[in-house]
């Protein structure tokens, strides 16, 4: 069976795009995102645990437990993790540095260091549960969830574990959106650059009792060649390789799309990209064009959201195409079926 | 037979895999050559901290990288080794860059430029800090820079798993070539040395205030070091008809989680256990045939015994096994790609690096652990296990080129 089905899921959402009341914005010239509200880490992790967990684990491990239950029975020992963090632990790290300024090189805290590594979640989740398959963190850029999903896909059909947790996870943080506003890369509107999103999203897939909502079909990847070190290209051929080869993975025409998740996330030279790659390869006959990230903003849940929302929204459609274009030139893209 | 629509294609176990071209920099040298001339010549690159003047620390060595970069603006120093290790290999292999895939496991990226840019934040405020510092933080910097250096048109993938990073990035490419999802990957690792993790394993007081010594009865932790190294790898068929030299083939790799511990490793050594059964399973290799075993190695107390009963428990006693971490220190994220070179080094020239500063075995360290001097031996078969924080395990299985 070389289709991966996604029989749980568990998503710890930002709220709608809003003012950031988290951490101060003045001075800067965005000042909006999808903020994860009213998150209460207790009701899914017990105290003692939680206190050795950074806002990423605990988003994540909230998300595993969620999507745990949604599945109707907990994986097995030969389950594997990916999961997907485009920044991930950039506010550990400050919070790390803040006390060796302040304490000095030998007694800042270990237990901020031990969650200074990005693949801090994916190790929580593996120890709450049992999970002793292949265990990875993917960290590249925006496409990080979807690249994990297709690295744990690849895994479930080779039989090297028996049933996979792949998710994403992020936080939006002071440090990263004053960076991210400095270079100019944020914008309120959507209309001229990003607004940032947040939240953790985990996938069963493999395991649990529940009819499957949706299959991980395809998978394709590429890269494009005239991007620069911070931005989007110009090379749409790139792209549609990924979008065909994702397609021809799942064994499907162009012509069995119904619906595409679009990466379009408001920086008018990724959005440009994707619309003129979407054109080549479907013509006139362009399937519905989905957008996410005007919702949840860029980098939510790693990435995950964009595929929770295509494996939700899959039982209108027969096939949907999910993409990720990256700053940088990186192009992942998923097919996901009925 | 409802694969008939909708199947994402399987990494095809059958297809063999060859390692056409190989990197390196660390501590011992800027490339192959002078790499194996340091091992040769029982030369270990450890010495002092230079790299944070007027910054003290609970320990002052390691194994630092001490050659001179290539200049390129907005990289990373985790970058700009990235970029020169994956110089060398690709320089090697020249393979078909189209559809050629990067993937690269790194622990901390552009931390290292990070906390520049903090420090400097302090002092200006985050309006006047210079930005361009962190522009290459995230950890997919290394496979962007690499991809963007040599013009690679197949994706970019990266992980950030801790030391098990670079493992994780040279098996993932494997598979990709194996479903045909690309046609050449780079694969490897890199990390530089950052106070971050400088700070970090000296307050979790891993580090040892000597030169580690692993395996030994003395041994207090690990050297820190950095690194970088990258295999170009190819479809073993794709490599024979275009007539590359093939350097050593990759046959499997395992990977496991020891579901233990967030920096501990599981003292009964299941997870590595598990992930070089894999590794066996995956190349359909007989444990009997494994001919020696590039450790982890860290020089910790708990590593080093956890590692050795699953060799133990895995390949049994006979196994000769070293840590080239005595030469190059602990290179974190990178550590998988760089034991990986020299692994296949080690291959290439029949001989297995020792483990240096090996005085006096440890009464839980039971096996051969080549102390001292190289060993010339005939070796088909080899392990290069990479373990890390939260309990990641990955295990590389190599074959001599035939």
């Amino acid at each position: 069976m070389n289709r991966v089905p996604i029989t749980g899921i568990g998503v710890i959402a930002p709220a709608p795009i809003a003012e950031i009341d988290r951490f101060d914005t003045s001075g800067l010239s965005a000042h909006t995102a999808a903020l994860v509200r009213d998150f209460k880490p207790k009701d899914f992790i017990a105290p003692m645990k939680m206190r050795r967990m950074n806002a990423l684990s605990r988003l994540a491990m909230a998300a595993a437990k969620l999507a745990i239950e949604d599945c109707g029975a907990p994986p097995g020992p030969n389950t594997g993790v990916a999961i997907g963090t485009t920044f991930g632990p950039v506010q550990t790290s400050v919070d790390y540095m803040q006390e060796y300024v302040a304490k000095g090189a030998a007694l800042a805290p270990p237990q901020l260091f031990a969650e200074s590594v990005a693949n801090a979640p994916g190790s929580h989740i593996a120890i709450e549960y049992g999970l002793r398959g292949f265990n990875v963190t993917i960290t590249q850029r925006e496409s990080s969830a979807l690249a994990a999903a297709m690295y744990a896909s690849s895994q479930l059909v080779k039989g090297t574990v028996d049933a996979a947790l792949i998710g994403g996870v992020e936080e939006a943080n002071e440090m990263l959106f004053s960076v991210l506003d400095r270079l100019g890369a944020l914008d309120d509107k959507c209309e001229n650059g990003i607004v940032i999103g947040e939240g953790a999203a985990v996938l069963v897939a493999g395991a649990g009792t529940r009819k499957p909502y949706a299959y991980l079909s395809g998978f394709g990847i590429a890269r494009d060649t005239t991007a620069t070190i911070s931005d989007w290209g110009t090379g749409h051929e790139s792209v549609v390789a990924a979008m065909k080869a994702a397609i021809d993975d799942a064994e499907i025409t162009p012509a069995d799309i119904d619906a595409i998740y679009v990466s379009a996330n408001g920086s008018r030279r990724a959005d440009a990209l994707e619309s003129r790659a979407i054109e080549a390869l479907f013509g006139a006959r362009t399937p519905k064009l989905i957008a996410t990230k005007n919702v949840f903003g860029e980098y939510a849940a790693g990435g995950a959201l964009q595929l929770v929302e295509a494996i939700r929204g899959v039982e209108n459609h027969r096939n949907v195409l999910v993409n990720s274009l990256s700053a940088g030139g990186g192009i992942v893209c998923a097919v996901v079926s009925a | 037979m409802e694969g008939s629509t909708s199947a994402v294609r399987k990494p095809d176990l059958d297809t063999r895999i060859a390692v056409t071209g190989a990197g390196i920099v660390c501590s011992i040298g800027r490339n192959k050559d002078e790499v194996w001339q340091s091992i040769a010549a029982a030369r270990a690159g450890i010495g002092k901290l230079t790299r944070f003047p007027g910054e003290t620390f609970p320990t002052d060595i390691a194994a630092e990288v001490s050659a001179e970069l290539p200049k390129a603006r907005r990289l990373s120093r985790t970058d700009l080794l990235a970029v020169m290790a994956a110089k060398e290999a690709i320089e090697q292999a020249s393979p078909p860059l189209e559809r050629a895939i990067v993937s690269t496991g790194t622990s901390t990226g552009g931390l290292l430029e990070g906390e520049d840019y903090y420090f400097r934040r302090i002092v200006r405020g985050r309006r006047r800090a210079p930005v361009s510092l962190v522009l290459q933080q995230p950890t997919s910097g290394p496979s962007d820079a690499v991809a963007r250096t040599f013009n690679l048109g197949g994706g970019v993938i990266s992980n950030a798993t801790a030391c098990a990073s670079a493992g994780a990035a040279i098996g993932m490419a494997a598979d990709f070539l194996r479903s045909r999802h690309a046609d050449v990957a780079i694969a490897g690792g890199s990390d530089a040395l950052c106070r971050l993790t400088y700070s970090g394993f000296n307050v979790l007081q891993a580090v040892d205030p000597e030169p580690c010594a692993p395996f030994d009865a003395s041994r207090k932790g690990i050297t820190l070091g950095e690194g970088a190294g990258y295999l170009v790898l190819e479809r073993w068929d794709d490599a024979v008809a275009r007539g590359a030299t093939i350097l050593a083939e990759l046959c499997g790799y395992g990977a496991s989680c020891d579901a233990h511990h967030p920096t501990a490793p599981a003292e009964d050594g299941r997870g590595a256990e598990a992930a070089m059964r894999g590794a066996l399973a995956e190349a359909r290799v007989d444990a009997s045939s494994i001919d020696y075993v590039n450790a982890h190695g860290t020089g910790t107390t708990l590593n080093d015994s956890a590692e050795t009963k699953a060799i133990v428990a895995s390949l049994g006693m006979g196994v000769p096994v070293s840590s080239s971490k005595s030469y190059f220190g602990h290179t974190l994220g990178a550590s998988g790609a760089v034991e990986a070179v020299v692994s296949v080094l080690a291959l290439q020239h029949q001989t297995a690096p020792p483990t240096l500063r090996l005085r006096e075995r440890a009464a839980d360290c039971t096996l051969d652990y080549i102390p001292d001097t190289p060993r010339a031996m005939p070796m088909e078969n080899i392990l290069s296990n990479t373990f890390g924080f939260g309990g990641s395990n990955v295990s590389l299985l190599f074959r001599r080129a035939s």
